[in-house]
């Protein structure tokens, strides 16, 4: 990138040519507007499978405690090395989803210093127009979803009256004799309390929004869009935003509305 | 019948032939900046007498007209042809490139697009890519040290080869046309959200991309042409898709999909090949 600010040449930037070295070769490559948006593209595309494997677990919450506390302990023991793996492959996803786009983001800013007066849109949704905003809503919103059910740092559950237990502490005999952690009551405590639901609620219609335009531009960035295809593509993309925004909100409501049975039995 | 035998006569008699079509007044916001380096400003200017047939371009030379009869600087702006294929024209108008009609550079706008009374905001294309001249004129010549790093192909000197020596198919030859329908007005940059020129490297890859002749250069070029773009200064594609609807030639988003098959392909092959 040419800087905003100085004097440009009047010949222009001066030309790179390619080097024969493999690594900086490479490297260029995916330092380019399009290389670094493919890599963009392909992570965000993983992290939606992620999204999606995570909410066909969740949903194991209507199944009842004994079914989503099993999930959980075969994640978490049963897997053995291989959930360090897979959160280790998760996170550098997610960095290098959320620093490459705000690299782009962030080099792009210089390339109109001077903003135009008058504004007008004709065909630009407002979704793809907000996703470094979206973005960053649904980055902090996972942070706090760590926080929350990940690291129990946020707030105790109520397993009687008066006794709050943290999260971290609950435990549930599974009917083999196991003792496992109770992810089960740590959900129903969290989605009882209101402003912890309308936080997540919040933050699931934000990720639909950065989805709805981010899916179907994935594929576009991958070239795999064409003019027979795209409205097949558009669709997808609508029924994928739609579908996790569907099932993480049937999650948070059917909680709140009592589909699950209450902690207490369980606790 | 009788009104058009009248109109008729009237249009011999180089009277309107359109009685309805009274001149109008509109008011002018048009950004006046002294050299390169000088701030600007949007200046008002009231214009009145401009008749709907005439087309943007003509109301500015009215405008300038004026302002020379009252002694002040014309307003500076870029025009050649007037007839929608030079890509000289390059106007922010009223916040959309080449103002509100579809398909249509500046030069092909007409002041009928526009009410009487309306007040019209004319700004010159925004980029760090294209730094203002003057006035409304910019310096675009970033895009021709785009098509320079890599926007041709190689052909043999002498006798012109018989045109049907190779056959192209005519989906391949009509995609290629659409592509090559690009000015290079910068309309897409113009219009990006992110002064993204994604558009015009899309159309030329994309133009060669489909054709035998464009084979040889292939590998190299989608590299070289974003390489260039991205030190230009000009921002990265979103797929906002705003270009393809600023677009004077209606060159669709479709072209920056084969541009990134190109570069995948490009960089796999740079990666297997060597």
């Amino acid at each position: 990138m040419s800087s905003a600010a100085g004097p440009r040449h009047p010949k222009g930037p001066p030309r790179i040519e390619p080097t024969g070295r493999a690594l900086p070769y490479l490297s260029a490559l995916l330092d380019s507007s399009v290389g670094a948006k493919l890599v963009v593209a392909l992570t965000g595309l993983g992290l939606v499978l992620f999204t999606a494997f995570h909410l066909v677990g969740n949903l194991k919450v209507f199944q009842g405690p004994a079914a989503i506390n099993g999930y959980a302990y075969f994640l978490t023991h049963d897997l053995g090395i291989l959930i360090w793996v897979a959160r280790a492959g998760l996170l550098g996803l997610f960095a290098l989803h959320v620093f490459l786009a705000l690299r782009l983001h962030s080099r792009t800013a210089a390339a109109r210093p001077v903003p135009y007066r008058y504004h007008a849109t004709v065909r630009a949704s407002a979704a793809s127009r907000s996703m470094v905003l979206s973005g960053v809503v649904v980055g902090l919103f996972v942070l706090f979803h760590l926080a929350h059910y990940t690291f129990g740092a946020v707030k105790g559950a109520e397993v009687e009256p008066g006794r709050v237990v943290n999260y971290l502490d609950l435990k549930y005999r599974m009917p083999s004799g196991v003792e496992v952690h109770d992810v089960y009551s740590m959900v129903v405590a969290g989605f009882t309390t209101p402003w912890v639901v309308a936080l997540y609620a919040a933050a699931q219609v934000v990720l639909f929004v950065h989805l709805l335009h981010g899916v179907q531009s994935s594929f576009q960035t991958l070239g795999l869009k064409n003019r027979r295809f795209a409205p097949a593509i558009r669709a997808l993309g609508f029924l994928v935003a739609f579908g996790i925004l569907a099932g993480n909100l049937l999650i948070v409501f059917g909680v709140l509305a009592g589909w699950a049975p209450p902690i207490h039995k369980s606790a | 019948m009788e009104r058009e035998a009248a109109a008729e006569t009237a249009a011999v008699q180089g009277a309107d032939p359109h009685p309805t079509h009274h001149p109008m007044k509109l008011t002018l916001h048009v950004w006046r900046q002294k050299t390169r380096t000088a701030p600007g400003e949007m200046v008002t200017y009231p214009l009145d007498g401009i008749s709907p047939e005439q087309s943007f371009l003509e109301m500015l030379d009215h405008l300038n007209e004026t302002l020379i009869r009252r002694g002040e600087e014309p307003v500076a702006f870029d025009h050649d042809c007037r007839e929608g294929i030079c890509g000289s024209c390059a106007l922010m108008i009223n916040g959309l490139a080449h103002g509100p009609e579809r398909g249509t550079a500046s030069c092909q706008l007409h002041m009928r697009s526009f009410r009487d009374g309306d007040h019209v905001y004319v700004e010159p294309w925004r980029a760090a890519a294209f730094p203002v001249v003057k006035d409304l004129a910019t310096d675009r010549s970033a895009f021709d040290r785009i098509i320079a790093a890599g926007g041709f192909v190689g052909v043999n000197t002498g006798g012109a080869p018989d045109g049907n020596a190779l056959p192209i198919a005519k989906v391949d030859q009509d995609r290629a046309m659409d592509a090559a329908a690009c000015i290079g007005c910068g309309a897409c940059v113009a219009a990006c959200p992110n002064a993204s020129a994604m558009l015009f490297v899309a159309a030329k890859v994309s133009h060669l991309a489909q054709l035998p002749q464009g084979q040889p250069e292939r590998r190299e070029r989608a590299q070289a042409m974003v390489g260039q773009h991205d030190r230009e200064g000009f921002g990265h594609c979103t797929n906002i898709n705003e270009c393809q609807a600023a677009c004077p030639k209606e060159i669709s988003v479709e072209h920056i999909a084969q541009l990134n098959r190109d570069y995948v392909t490009s960089t796999v092959s740079a990666v297997v090949k060597g």
